[in-house]
């Protein structure tokens, strides 16, 4: 039987973001995305129910984030793919496409989840939808 | 592998006549490993009793396993008799903290004015260290920690020799941060129990009592046979039992749980002080 599973300190993270009306995003210390809550389902475009979780790569290609000029991200110039690699909180806005097809205006505070001072286990990002430019 | 409870009540010792049979002593269980290792899990006041007993022989090492650092599962440490008896080697292992060394954290209970005399004082080798990220070997068993669902850092223990598994999960509450139907990765402390032939699990409320001591820590026995059905354990015993609770009541809560194992598990048993459990028996 397989054992492996994700530390307590994610399993905290995920139960404090089910119960959060604000979206909320977890990703893992590999950068894949292992929950989003239904606050953030709205925004995304899609539920966790309908997606699970997704590596990675894919949810970079999913959600096509951009800078605000329109520069192509890489999953690891995120606010949540900086915050990981640098282990430093991060707070930075861009561009993504929502799966419902629909552009949006994110903000995002990010910031490492520390098991240990020396072990990082994932990433919770919190995000606001920027209301649209008058 | 042989293990013997020396007490299994939970958060304060409990004597008396109403709990007579299951025994009034705080978390403490004794692994004889297959080559004659000492394991022992947890220091409740029931270790008092395991003291008298490894100091009637010759001094050696035994290897103590905390969960963590809440009096009753530490309470028995000053009346351990190997402690103040030269010549012994005594390793414990605890949860990791940021701010302080396991010594130092004992040491603000082995220490005045919470205890007369101090931790430097003790006569045999102690070694105290943060359990090991890894598995790691203690005699001819394997011993795995993993943090888990309780008030502070919290540890849970599966020991495994010749293919027998024990969990060891005395204060947890897994239910607060997962709910029943979540996948089973997703439930705090599943990877230790994952198909224990036995597991030593939280079951200090009765439902109704769970209502008002929510985040308090422990589990309900439905929550404790519910986590045990989750993870595939062949056989659940109810482990750190209400101060309150008395023999009788105690009886009444192990038949609402025996009511909820599945076919493929093995009824469940109740801790009690004096319960030897032999893996080598098990077929």
């Amino acid at each position: 039987m397989e054992r492996k599973q994700p530390d307590l300190v994610l399993i905290v993270a995920r139960s404090f973001a089910t119960k959060l009306a604000t979206p909320t995003l977890i990703i893992d210390a590999r950068g894949d995305l292992v929950y989003f809550n239904d606050a953030a389902g709205e925004v995304l475009g899609r539920s966790y129910v309908d997606i699970g979780a997704l590596q990675a790569s894919h949810w970079q290609a999913l959600f096509q984030p951009r800078t605000l000029a329109e520069e192509p991200l890489t999953a690891e110039q995120t606010p949540g793919g900086v915050a990981l690699l640098e282990r430093r909180p991060v707070r930075d806005s861009f561009v993504m496409r929502g799966l419902d097809g629909r552009e949006r205006e994110i903000t995002v505070t990010a910031f490492p989840l520390f098991s240990r001072p020396d072990e990082v286990v994932g990433v919770m990002s919190i995000f606001w939808e920027l209301p649209p430019a008058p | 592998m042989i293990a013997r409870i020396w007490g299994a009540r939970g958060s304060l010792s409990a004597p008396g006549p109403e709990t007579v049979s299951y025994g009034g002593n705080t978390s403490c269980v004794e692994l004889e490993l297959a080559d004659g290792t000492t394991l022992i899990l947890d220091a409740g006041s029931g270790i008092r009793e395991l003291g008298q007993k490894l100091a009637e022989r010759d001094p050696g090492t035994a290897y103590i396993c905390l969960t963590h650092l809440h009096l009753d599962h530490v309470e028995g440490l000053g009346f351990f008799a190997p402690l103040w008896r030269a010549g012994w080697k005594l390793q414990f292992w605890g949860p990791p903290s940021t701010t302080a060394t396991l010594r130092e954290r004992i040491s603000r209970y082995l220490s005045p004015p919470l205890f007369p005399i101090g931790l430097s004082e003790a006569t045999a080798e102690a070694v105290l260290d943060d359990v090991p990220r890894e598995p790691w070997r203690v005699g001819s068993a394997v011993v795995e920690a993993q943090t888990v669902e309780h008030r502070g850092p919290t540890l849970g223990y599966r020991i495994e020799e010749d293919g027998r598994v024990l969990a060891y999960l005395p204060d947890h509450e897994p239910y607060l941060t997962s709910a029943l139907d979540d996948p089973r990765e997703w439930i705090s402390g599943w990877a230790l129990a994952a198909g224990a032939d036995l597991l030593l699990h939280d079951s200090q409320y009765t439902d109704d009592e769970y209502v008002g001591r929510l985040g308090w820590g422990h589990s309900s026995g439905a929550h404790a046979a519910a986590f045990a059905r989750a993870a595939g354990v062949r056989r659940l015993a109810l482990f750190h039992h209400d101060p309150m609770r008395s023999d009788r009541a105690l009886e009444e809560l192990y038949d609402q749980v025996a009511e909820l194992v599945q076919e493929d598990q093995e009824q469940p048993l109740i801790a009690r002080e004096g319960l030897q459990i032999d893996f080598g028996s098990i077929a």
